[in-house]
């Protein structure tokens, strides 16, 4: 690696302080899984490591009204076992705890992760379909941006200069509605998804259907997804064969994934789809079970 | 750009001055002389080079050692007290959890935090534990006997 | 890997093609060049800067034009430009060819492009993204220079 001056102050003020001062040659540091090694691979080389690790208050997974608030230093084994996350929302912490293993998850932050804005990782695709916001501090102060509209480009995230995630917020879900993380993993070279998908599904009082449907995918392009057109479709409608297939078809359309080791760009087109019918369907069932609960 | 960093590795207070890019395990294997944590892939996959930061497993290939500043460390050459083998080290022997050695301290590390978090684990809780720490000889069949019998033994 | 680009420029092909063959002028058009020297009649050095999320390649090297074929609205060159930081660098032989099209030009690349060293690891998939991010911008700083009257 090349050489670096580090910090690790203790307060947020202090640690955006820095960022300011190096600007352009300073990046964040905190689990540091992705960044020592870009850095080990001479990828990056920055001259100035600013660590989160000290700053105290980002590492709490908290209830707030409903919605429970992840802080960016939260680490992924921590998000998976804790018994807020598994109550409230058990969708994510299955997610997380697809990541890796149980070291890596030591490990990598929550926050880091989504800064880190690669588009094969599976929270992000989880916390898109939970319709997540990221919280942001920065120079100009704090300010929030949904996690399906985090992510601009191949490992580029909303960040401005001098920006840190801080958290983020899952909102409270409706009481008749269901979630399912798909991750196909066929090859298992190393741990990304040839597709993942998560699906949100809430229903209208009667029980069967759907009120409103959240499909987002990884995996798919140069960013996660969320799938606007097949949502709409859902809409209203009654669960069926004939929907999902509907609904496939235009995630088909919506996807534009990149070829690689983990499968060619057609293949990984047409799994969305399969895997998209799979994750709405366990969705569906998931919400009917909990419309009949509330009754 | 050094840093004189103080940290406590398998329970000695250690005070090394080192650059800023020192790994965890460059740190460990040349400035203090502990050899046992091995570089396998370096890019944090393999867990050749896993070690407990206070009491975590971590990949030590991809962690500064300034990150360590202030913290613990354990190694696999902690596991052994009043010269006589970890539990679980004993059970690698007994139960043949090894062959050519090299993946082996990262094995035995993630076992022990296993036992420690978890002293009963099932068959899916050992695996899903262990996944993160490759072997190219063994199989994997007798590493999990391994933990097994090191966890029937303790819990004898 | 070999891949081929179209974007069409609202010039009528006469117009393009002059402009086109006064490198310096073209290569000020391409996002992320910062410095373009004529060596000779047919060659120049330069560089350019990419980026892909927080990897900033410095990319230093020459080009040549091996062919200008005005009857038959063809051109080709090659380039070469290294990366001192990263690693690694690019050797491209492209083609340039011109059709009449909507509005004005029809512009065709046809590239066959060999990474070298570290940049390969991004993958073809994504370079070819990054190529077609810098054409578009490429073609649309075309049209509004030959529109401006340059």
């Amino acid at each position: 690696m090349n050489a670096f001056e580090y910090a690790a102050p203790r307060t947020l003020d202090e640690a955006l302080a820095v960022l300011r001062e190096h600007g352009d040659e300073a990046r964040v540091i905190a689990g540091g899984t992705a960044l020592v090694t870009m850095m080990r691979q001479r990828l990056v080389r920055p001259s100035y490591l600013v660590s989160l690790r000290e700053v105290s208050g980002l590492a709490r997974i908290e209830a707030a009204n409903g919605d429970v608030r992840i802080g960016a230093l939260v680490n992924h084994r921590e998000v998976e076992t804790s018994p807020l996350v598994r109550e409230r929302f058990p969708v994510l912490a299955e997610t997380f705890r697809r990541v890796a293993s149980v070291r890596i998850r030591n490990m990598a932050t929550v926050g880091g992760a989504l800064a880190h804005a690669d588009p094969n990782q599976d929270p992000p695709v989880t916390l898109i379909a939970l319709g997540a916001r990221v919280e942001i501090r920065g120079p100009a102060g704090a300010r929030e941006v949904p996690v399906e509209d985090f992510f601009r480009d191949y490992y580029e995230s909303a960040l401005e200069p001098g920006e840190v995630v801080t958290g983020v917020v899952v909102p409270r879900r409706p009481a008749a509605s269901g979630a399912a993380f798909v991750k196909f993993l066929p090859r298992t070279a190393d741990d990304y998804a040839t597709v993942a998908v998560a699906a949100t599904v809430s229903l209208q009082p009667d029980g069967e259907r759907c009120r409103e449907a959240r499909i987002a995918l990884g995996s798919v392009g140069v960013t996660p997804l969320r799938a606007r057109a097949a949502e709409a479709l859902l809409a209203g409608q009654p669960f069926g064969a004939d929907l999902l297939r509907h609904a496939g078809e235009s995630i088909k359309n919506a996807v534009d994934p990149l070829s690689d080791h983990r499968g060619s760009a057609a293949y990984k087109r047409e799994m969305a789809s399969v895997i998209a019918g799979r994750a709405l369907t366990q969705a569906w069932e998931a919400a009917r079970a909990a419309a009949r609960e509330t009754r | 750009m050094t840093r004189k960093i103080r940290l406590t590795v398998n329970g000695t207070a250690r005070t090394v001055e080192i650059p800023m890019y020192r790994t965890l395990l460059d740190c460990l294997r040349n400035d203090l002389g502990l050899t046992g944590s091995k570089e396998g892939c370096g890019v944090g996959v393999c867990g050749a080079c896993t070690v407990l930061l206070d009491g975590k497993m971590i990949s030590s290939c991809i962690a500064l050692a300034v990150s360590a500043d202030g913290h613990e460390v354990t190694t696999v050459e902690g596991l052994v007290g009043d010269e006589r083998l970890h539990p679980v080290q004993q059970a690698f022997i007994d139960a043949g959890g090894f062959q050519c050695g090299i993946c082996t301290p990262g094995q035995v590390v993630s076992a022990k935090a296993l036992l420690d978090a978890i002293p009963n684990p099932s068959d899916v809780e050992i695996r899903d534990w262990m996944l993160g720490n490759l072997c190219r000889c063994t199989g994997y069949y007798k590493i999990i006997e391994s933990i097994q019998t090191a966890a029937q033994r303790s819990r004898a | 890997m070999t891949f081929t680009q179209e974007c069409a420029i609202p010039v009528e092909r006469e117009r393009l093609w002059d402009f086109l063959m006064d490198v310096p002028s073209v290569a000020k058009c391409v996002p992320g060049v910062e410095e373009v020297e004529t060596v000779d009649a047919k060659a120049y050095r330069g560089n350019l800067r990419v980026q892909v999320g927080p990897i900033r390649l410095a990319l230093h090297g020459t080009m040549t034009v091996d062919e200008q074929d005005r009857a038959a609205w063809r051109a080709r060159m090659r380039a070469e430009a290294n990366d001192g930081r990263v690693g690694g660098g690019i050797r491209a032989r492209m083609s340039l060819t011109l059709a009449p099209g909507d509005g004005g030009t029809r512009l065709r690349i046809d590239t066959d492009l060999t990474i070298l060293g570290r940049i390969g690891e991004f993958g073809q998939p994504v370079i070819k993204k990054k190529a077609d991010a810098l054409l578009e911008e490429f073609a649309r700083n075309l049209g509004s220079r030959l529109q401006q009257g340059g």
